[in-house]
């Protein structure tokens, strides 16, 4: 396996466009966190991202950061820190900014803060064929032209490299808690949801519910009180700034999306999952082997979902995709040398 | 060519006769949206149905007809304005609310409902649909999508591509497909996110499923008063900096406050050289603590005096006054021009200062009300186009306008669109290569430019081939221009 290791986006674009005139085949890989996603592609080289990893523009006024790509998110966010202020996203320190956006991997957070896309303002790509472009602009709000960056967000490195990022920041909470109660997941999730106004998450498993909260310290409080009054012996901690990411354990897992009220039907009879509630994200924790997985993926097409394996072996699945000429189209004219990890993405684009 | 009439019998057949216009006065109505470019257009059409749509589209195309899909056609950049034999397809009658889910978090709605109308819907549920252009009473949440619309509250909640999960949309094709979907993760490209903000250029959009957002425990209404508009502009840095992300903040100079207050009677302050409308929501007890910051960073910036809304009915008269702004400024003059531009938050006032300079130069009146907290600058110019070289004096300084807010480093449209009026300013932010990934991704939905062509992109831009027209190609695409296009 051969490794790139350009140092700018300019390298970036030369090396991409070598690759395409060769037919060399490319995996963009930034801190190999959420390598896993995506399905299996065969590729002849490695393109690394992580020497491109300075801050190229910050200031707190504007809560914008223009990064690049490789930038490691626990660096970013103790830059970050010293302008009292956090990118909503709950990755491993080792990850990479490119990463976390390819793979469009959210915040645990997201019933609060949205999904990662809504935080990428600007976006330059180096597209499969070596040419490097930009969408976007380095403002909080912006309608001009087509919003390439949005395509590029979650698409597995099979359009072309992301090289260097506008960000949309937030402030810093003053505090941080999390809140757990013992019981019935599910329905201590439910109660939590109808009676803590606006928590950031609301985590429910087999046998307990956990609430995240942050802000101002009385709000934090008054919600804490709120909490209470579904369980008045729940524990309380409080938290590191930021949230240290969730840490789910066994060798393959599986991060299920379907609309909020199927949580039910698909865990029900079962002991391995974690539910982001009123978000719909649902992680399952499988033994290995393809029959759990496969019967896993049955039930989440039933409850009008995926399942893609986050971490193991099993891919994205094979659920259908919406207007597959139009994709098709895009990968043809991003990348039209097939270059750009090939297979990875859905539907074997 | 076109065969208007064969399109016109078609359409009947299938809409019935009273949903198909192609008289005089309904194809000047349809001429134009709400910006200053009048185009012209053969046939409009009125579908109730997505079915209604896809025939739209297929007997457009099976007639050599463009197709212009139009909202209620209060967009200011042109993008529903139709050019040449085009069939405008108006979703106005599509305006039901199909299903709302609490427990998901959603509702299903038509494209030609009114944004204001949802929200008034969604109240009893205490969820809310959070983006609010001010044209809310009647713009509809089909033209939302294709805008991307924003409003004074997307500062804290984001524009409307953060809140619509899913599309049902017409393909140029003729075929429907569903973009994004109802859970949290949709398979495939974010064809959704390019779709939001696309100006009608990529098919038509039938069905939406918008994010549903709890509505806040407590809202804080407050407006601050200021005798400098500097002040005024660096008290918005302020609170941003003290780690505040109020729900809305709009900042209105002393031109539009007076013109507002003798309509809306809201109380403004009419000495004042701007004011800023400050609205800060969540729990009780953070909107307190916030508030406490808002009022330190307008101290520390010289504010006169600060005025809390005591109720709901004060709340909704401080917001009546800004938002009926634009239709205020009718008493000045009996036109105007809008602008939309966005520039990095800190560069606020210099770039407003810039602005009074210019309308000084071209001798026009300007005033100013915008979002301020999104950097979102709405310099209007009031002039009378009867007065001969006005209107060319207003297009000048709206040129110079554009390019002051992008030597800022901002954008040219926050939140109104490029259309036609600004797509030819779109080199000015973007590099031929950046133009021809555009250009793939609207080839990608729309090899054959059947849907609203001539819009946002500019004349020559094209994918897969970086130069961009020259010669004889651009004087063709500029012969097609509507008059009283300025771009």
């Amino acid at each position: 396996m051969d490794l790139i290791h350009p140092h700018s986006k300019h390298d970036t674009a030369d090396a991409v466009r070598d690759a395409a005139s060769r037919g060399c085949r490319l995996l963009v890989i930034g801190g190999r966190t959420h390598v896993d996603r995506g399905n299996p592609s065969d590729v002849d080289a490695e393109l690394w991202t992580t020497m491109m990893d300075e801050v190229v523009a910050y200031e707190p006024a504007e809560m914008l950061a223009v990064v690049e790509a490789g930038m490691r998110v626990g660096d970013l966010q103790a830059t970050l820190a010293e302008g009292g202020q956090e990118w909503p996203v709950d990755a491993p320190h080792e990850a990479t900014v490119g990463g976390v956006i390819a793979t469009g991997v959210s915040s645990f957070r997201r019933l609060r803060l949205g999904h990662v896309r809504d935080t990428v303002v600007e976006l330059e790509l180096v597209k499969g064929d070596g040419v490097l472009m930009k969408s976007g602009a380095r403002t909080v709000k912006n309608v001009t032209g087509y919003d390439v960056h949005r395509l590029a967000t979650g698409s597995l490195g099979t359009l072309g490299v992301i090289v260097q990022v506008a960000l949309k920041l937030r402030p810093r909470p003053q505090v941080r808690r999390t809140l757990t109660l013992e019981g019935h997941g599910l329905e201590l999730g439910r109660r939590l949801l109808e009676t803590v106004p606006l928590p950031s998450a609301v985590i429910a498993g087999p046998g307990r519910a956990s609430l995240w909260l942050e802000g101002w310290a009385d709000e934090v409080e008054e919600q804490t009180t709120a909490a209470r009054s579904i369980d008045p012996a729940l524990a309380v901690e409080d938290q590191p700034v930021p949230f240290e990411p969730l840490d789910i354990g066994s060798p393959t897992v599986v991060e299920a999306a379907v609309p909020p009220s199927r949580i039910a039907e698909l865990v029900a009879g079962r002991d391995d999952w974690t539910a982001l509630m009123g978000v719909g994200i649902v992680w399952f924790e499988l033994p290995d082997g393809p029959e759990p997985l496969a019967e896993l993926r049955v039930r989440v097409a039933e409850a009008a979902g995926v399942a893609p394996v986050i971490k193991g072996v099993g891919g994205l699945g094979d659920g259908p995709i919406p207007a597959g000429t139009i994709h098709r189209r895009l990968k043809a004219s991003f990348d039209p040398a097939g270059i750009m990890a090939p297979g990875r993405f859905w539907r074997g684009i | 060519m076109a065969d208007v009439e064969g399109a016109r019998r078609a359409l009947q057949d299938v809409l019935g006769s009273d949903e198909v216009l192609s008289d005089p006065l309904a194809l000047r109505l349809y001429a134009r949206d709400a910006s200053m470019v009048e185009g012209g257009c053969a046939l409009v059409a009125f579908p109730h149905s997505t079915e209604h749509i896809v025939a739209c589209v297929r007997i457009a195309a099976a007639h050599g007809l463009p197709v212009v899909p139009r909202g209620s056609g209060t967009g200011l950049a042109g993008a529903a304005t139709p050019i040449g034999d085009a069939l405008v397809v108006v979703t106005a009658k599509m305006n039901d609310i199909v299903e709302v889910r609490l427990q998901d978090r959603l509702a299903w709605v038509e494209p030609g409902l009114f944004n204001l109308d949802l929200s008034t819907a969604l109240r009893p549920t205490g969820f809310t649909y959070a983006p609010d252009p001010s044209s809310q009473q009647t713009s509809s949440i089909g033209g939302n999508v294709n805008t991307n619309a924003g409003g004074p509250h997307c500062l804290a909640y984001g524009v409307t591509s953060a809140h619509v999960l899913a599309l049902d949309v017409v393909m140029a094709d003729g075929t429907v497909e569903r973009l994004g979907g109802e859970g949290p993760e949709a398979p495939g490209y974010d064809l959704r996110g390019i779709v939001v903000g696309s100006e009608g250029t990529l098919g038509i959009v039938a069905r939406v499923c918008v994010r549903l957002t709890p509505l806040p425990p407590a809202v804080r209404t407050m407006l601050l008063d200021f005798t400098d508009v500097s002040d005024c502009a660096a008290t918005v840095s302020e609170i941003i900096a003290r780690g505040v992300v109020p729900a809305a903040v709009e900042m209105m100079d002393h031109g539009i406050i007076v013109a507002a207050e003798s309509f809306a009677h809201a109380g403004y302050p009419t000495d004042a050289a701007a004011i800023l409308i400050v609205e800060i929501d969540g729990l009780p007890s953070g909107v307190e603590a916030q508030a406490h910051e808002v009022e330190a960073a307008a101290r520390a910036n010289h504010v006169r005096t600060i005025r809390v809304a005591a109720d709901d009915a004060e709340r909704a008269l401080l917001w009546k006054g800004r938002k009926s702004a634009f239709g205020a400024v009718a008493q000045i003059a009996p036109h105007y021009h809008l602008h939309d531009c966005v520039v990095p938050r800190t560069k606020l006032v210099d770039v407003l200062a810039g602005v009074y300079a210019i309308a000084k130069r071209h001798d026009l009146i300007v005033t100013n009300v915008f979002h301020a907290g999104d950097g979102n600058l709405h310099p209007l110019l009031s002039f009378d186009r009867r007065v001969p070289g006005t209107l060319e004096r207003v297009l000048e300084a709206s040129d110079e306008i554009v390019r002051l807010c992008v030597d800022a480093g901002g954008a040219l449209s926050g939140e109104h669109g490029i259309g036609l009026e600004k797509r030819d300013f779109m080199p000015l932010v973007f590099t031929d290569e950046d133009l021809a990934a555009q250009a793939c991704v609207r080839d990608a939905f729309d090899p054959e430019h059947r849907m609203n062509p001539q819009k946002v992109l500019p004349a020559g831009a094209r994918c897969g081939d970086f130069a961009m027209m020259r010669g004889s190609d651009a004087a063709e695409a500029a012969a097609n221009l509507p008059e009283g296009s300025w771009i």
